[in-house]
């Protein structure tokens, strides 16, 4: 084991972390990117090397995330959407380092919480993940979608926003690698060349957040001056750890969530946020603050993030099963070198086991010392002239579109069309974050419902199958209740 | 009850199961919301008129234009170099310099020139960085 | 100072590419070559295998060749668009049999695009029951369905991993005409999916391959995870190609207990179904056939040389490489053979 820990092993740690933080923080560019991207590089380096490579890519490439989402609005990956509902609105009132410092503490707490888990635990969560059958699944997304309830200013137009997301979500193929027929429908009549495949999450995404924000501000002049002139980085309230009095179990439960995400296959990354940040909603003694600038949803989404690090690397590594779409990349980093990945792993592999945790450990130490020196670096963005920033932006989204399918056109023009219809949405009173997560979870939603109606034959079994399904019908009901309580006491419901 | 909620699901129509579910949900909801705000929406020309009255035109429908002019001639310019990502960088340079001098308020010199040195620089290093390191296919 | 190195380094490349296509020559592959491939993932194995190949293609003959994991109909539509062949497109026997199974979106490539070399074979697709299943063998589940138990195969429909379901009901017929009605499919997706089927009790058989499925065979028997390998689909001839050590504890001469002839699915009463996953090249209609020459003798010194075949062999695949016109004339029988199949059965049910 102390053998594999050269200088060229923590340098690569290292370098990968800075690399991925820089694809999290560029608007478009992903963690799964940043690892598709080194890939083929890690076939030379041999096996702990190239792993090491990886996984410094892998956790800084979800913790990059939260600088765009905080100091932008414009969520860098798919995991920080729930970052930036709160870190935004705090930006905007000038506590974007404050916000900054938080949400890289709270990542750094996750990711080392779900590493924790990773190294004690593997083989017997493994295990319990694999008493989740369609039904929980189904049931964990639709605890997931309740969010949208708690997301909304208006509970009506939100909902709404999130169902036609699920909607939009189903246009294109019901996909046959998740389980799908391979069937088309929904897709409008004549454009089934360029939408067989429906709409892709990332452009979409930086559409809704990048674009529509720069047509929104085209609309009202781009008035002069730095992109945020109301935005004074250096803000009256100052960072301090108190911040986290009272946010332990926020944090705990959060990174929590989030590792147990990535342990289930085929839930998905992003869902791990999103429920992390609905959970610390319906549990906060101040849930109206949520979405207005409340420290407690940075805390809550980026631990849970980068809680979803050590998870997915569960089923990886004691099922040799992805736990999202980063880790599905790692099998690749194995295969190539000719090791399996499978129950047997931990077991057959134990030096390339504790490589992989200290490499994961290094990782997050590094992520956290880098993005905390380079803080006022990141808050030089927003002193840049908006006529600059911009433009360069629109381009960067551009190429993150491009590239996140590897070269399909129709991705860059689902930029603008969502572009479009984001300004559209602000217009037309419908709610965005609704609309995203819902487009996020629809297509699992479906899969894991129809599936287990195909499976089951029977719709008493979402409530029969399991002390599982059942608890979490508890949650549901309470995520529920929770949001209808609170529209009701702030009134929410009627905005006229 | 078990014969009551048996449900037989056909795998060759499975894909058309859950959009006509969403789809019932959503059509629920938009009428609630007709009926809610039908005041709301009875006024939404007077609204819309409002929006456009209010909107930075040349500012709004410049960006659009730009934007759609830069995506339309991305891929044709890129087919006479295959494969080399040249659609995207001699498309990015003028996006980058006309959508700049489009935001641009007082358009001096002192002011042109950093927006003309960004469109330069910026664009053949994005194009440099993602086809060589990265490796990446740009249009 | 760094910046303003790599922008001059960017202008002076650019001018070179630039220059660049008027010195092309017409009846080569151009100097910066993208092969498309029939699937998104960059980590699974047709991703694995077109990286291999096209990295040797681009040291042998100097070009650039980028890989893009672009999926089956984006690639294919990506063919179509180009006759320059600065487009070329790497898949496995998925092309034709997802219009066999009659996918949407799938046409028949042999008459569509032109069918190039191959270049490899993963012979791992294999079938699998649990640890505690009653069945131990091919012979015991289609006895079984002969006897009129229903035996559920878990799939992916519609491809790779239906061929050998379909081969199953086939031989089924074959046997006990009748009896293919008892073996019925599980339609899932990914093979997280199709182990989930298993433990979920909701298959009694599912698909799955010797790299991802072997260390489940190995775990105790007590284990609920616990599988037992009942079929690999691989031609005898391929898996006898395999390393001896073959894939974690199940050596080579293990593996072919379960393949033909010792595992024995008929086709037709007298010889063996078989089925190899191949990857081939495919090509637009109209390109120049010249490249299709210059690739083929260019594989051919590739694979005279020998390096090519340790890569694969490292990365569990079976080097396969035939050229062209052979390669056309093995995919078209292999096609017809999977055709008969497929229209039987689905004549019977």
């Amino acid at each position: 084991m102390l053998e594999l820990i050269t200088p060229l092993f923590l340098t690569l740690i290292v370098g990968g972390t800075i690399v991925g933080i820089i694809f999290g923080s560029i608007p478009g560019m992903t963690a799964t990117m940043a690892v598709a991207v080194c890939l083929p590089i890690t076939y030379s380096l041999g096996l702990e090397n190239g792993l090491a490579l990886l996984l410094g890519l892998y956790v800084g490439g979800i913790s990059g995330g939260l600088v765009p989402a905080i100091l932008l609005g414009i969520p860098g990956t798919p995991s920080s959407i729930t970052t930036t509902l709160d870190g935004y609105p705090m930006a905007q009132r000038g506590e974007g380092e404050k916000a900054l410092r938080i949400g890289i503490v709270s990542s750094f707490v996750g990711g080392l919480i779900s590493l924790l888990v990773l190294w004690l635990f593997a083989p017997t969560l493994a295990d319990f993940a694999i008493k989740f059958s369609y039904v929980e699944k189904f049931l964990i997304i639709f605890f997931a979608l309740t969010v949208m309830a708690a997301l909304s200013s208006d509970l009506l137009m939100g909902i709404f926003s999130g169902f036609l997301g699920i909607f939009v979500a189903l246009i294109g193929t019901y996909d046959i690698s998740n389980g799908g027929n391979g069937k088309m429908r929904l897709i409008p009549p004549g454009t089934e060349y360029w939408m067989e495949d429906g709409f892709s999450l990332l452009p979409v995404l930086i559409g809704l957040f990048g674009l529509a924000a720069i047509f929104d501000q085209a609309e009202i002049g781009v008035p002069r001056g730095h992109s945020r002139d109301e935005l004074r980085v250096k803000g009256t309230s100052t960072f301090s750890l108190s911040v986290f009095r009272g946010q332990i179990v926020n944090l705990v439960r959060s990174s929590g969530i989030g590792t147990f995400v990535g342990i289930l296959p085929g839930v998905g990354g992003s869902a791990a946020s999103i429920l992390a940040y609905s959970n610390a909603k319906t549990f906060s003694k101040h849930p109206e603050r949520f979405g207005k600038g409340e420290p407690a949803g940075i805390i809550a989404s980026e631990s849970g993030n980068n809680g979803l690090t050590g998870g997915a690397l569960v089923p990886l590594l004691s099922l040799g099963i992805p736990g999202d779409s980063t880790t599905a990349l790692l099998i690749g980093a194995f295969t190539l070198q000719g090791i399996q990945v499978g129950p047997l792993f931990i077991g057959n592999n134990p030096d390339t086991w504790n490589a992989m945790i200290f490499a994961m450990l290094i990782a997050n130490i590094a992520m956290f010392v880098l993005m905390y020196v380079a803080i006022r670096y990141f808050a030089l963005v927003v002193t840049i002239p908006k006529h600059i920033l911009f433009p360069v932006i629109l381009m960067m989204c551009v190429i993150g579109a491009y590239t996140i399918n590897y070269g399909i056109m129709f991705d860059v023009w689902t930029l603008l069309i969502f572009g479009i219809a984001g300004w559209l949405f602000i217009k037309l009173r419908l709610e965005v974050a609704p609309f995203i997560i819902g487009f996020i979870l629809g297509p699992s939603a479906e899969v894991y419902f129809v599936k287990s109606l195909e499976s089951f034959g029977d719709v008493t079994i979402f409530f029969t199958k399991s002390w599982i399904a059942a608890l979490l019908w508890v949650l549901i009901a309470g995520s529920l209740a929770g949001s209808l309580i609170l529209s009701r006491r702030t009134g929410r419901t009627a905005p006229e | 009850m078990g014969f009551l909620t048996d449900v037989t699901i056909d795998f060759e129509r499975s894909h058309l199961i859950f959009p006509t579910i969403i789809a019932c949900v959503l059509a629920v909801l938009g009428l609630a919301i007709l009926v809610r705000d039908r005041h709301r929406i009875a006024g939404a020309g007077a609204y819309w008129s409002g929006v456009l009255g209010r909107m930075d035109k040349m500012r709004f429908f410049g960006t659009l234009v730009l934007t759609l002019l830069y995506f339309s001639l991305m891929v044709p310019v890129g087919m006479i170099w295959p494969n080399t990502g040249m659609g995207f960088l001699l498309c990015s340079i003028p996006f980058v310099f006309l959508s700049g001098l489009l935001f641009m308020h007082d358009r001096t010199v002192r002011n042109i020139v950093p927006v003309a040195i960004v469109s330069l620089v910026a664009p053949p290093f994005v194009w440099w960085l993602f086809t060589y390191p990265f490796f990446l296919t740009l249009p | 100072m760094k910046l303003n190195r790599r922008t001059l380094l960017a202008a002076v490349s650019t001018v070179a590419l630039v220059a660049a296509p008027f010195a092309a020559v017409a009846q080569e592959l151009p100097r910066n070559v993208r092969m498309v491939i029939g699937s998104k993932s960059t980590g699974g194995d047709t991703y694995q295998n077109s990286a291999i190949v096209a990295e040797a293609l681009s040291d042998h003959l100097g070009i650039n060749v980028k890989v893009d994991a672009v999926g089956a109909s984006a690639a294919f539509k990506a063919l179509d668009r180009d006759k320059r062949g600065t487009t070329i497109m790497v898949f496995h026997d998925q092309s034709y049999l997802g219009e066999l199974y009659g996918r949407e979106g799938y046409v028949d490539p042999f008459a569509n695009y032109t069918v190039g070399a191959t270049v490899a074979i993963n012979p791992g697709n294999a079938y699998l029951v649990p640890a505690n299943s009653p069945y131990d063998s091919m012979e015991d589940i289609l006895t079984a369905a002969a006897n009129g138990e229903t035996v559920r195969v878990a799939i992916q429909p519609g491809g790779v991993s239906e061929i050998g379901f379909s081969a199953m009901k086939n031989a089924a017929a074959v046997r006990a005409p009748g009896s293919e009605k008892n073996i019925v499919a599980v339609n899932t997706g990914s093979q997280s999916d199709k182990n989930q089927a298993m433990w979920d009790g909701l298959a009694d058989v599912i698909n799955g391959s010797i790299q991802a499925n072997e260390q489940f065979t190995q775990l105790e028997a007590d284990d609920q995870k616990a599988m037992k390998f009942v079929w690999v689909t691989a031609r005898p001839g391929t898996l006898e190609q395999a390393p001896a050590e073959g894939m974690g504890g199940t050596d080579r001469d293990a593996l072919l207990r379960y393949a033909s002839p010792q595992t024995s699915v008929t086709l037709d009463g007298d010889t063996d179904f078989t089925f190899d996953k191949e990857f081939f090249f495919l090509f637009n209609k109209d390109m120049d056939p010249a490249i299709i020459t210059q690739i083929d003798d260019a594989l051919t010194e590739i694979f005279a040389q020998g390096d090519i075949q340790e890569r694969q062999k490292s990365a569990f695949f079976i080097p396969n490489f035939l050229p062209s016109d052979e390669a056309q004339k093995h995919l078209t029988d292999k096609r017809d053979t999977y055709g008969k199949v497929i229209s039987q059965i689905q004549g019977d049910s």
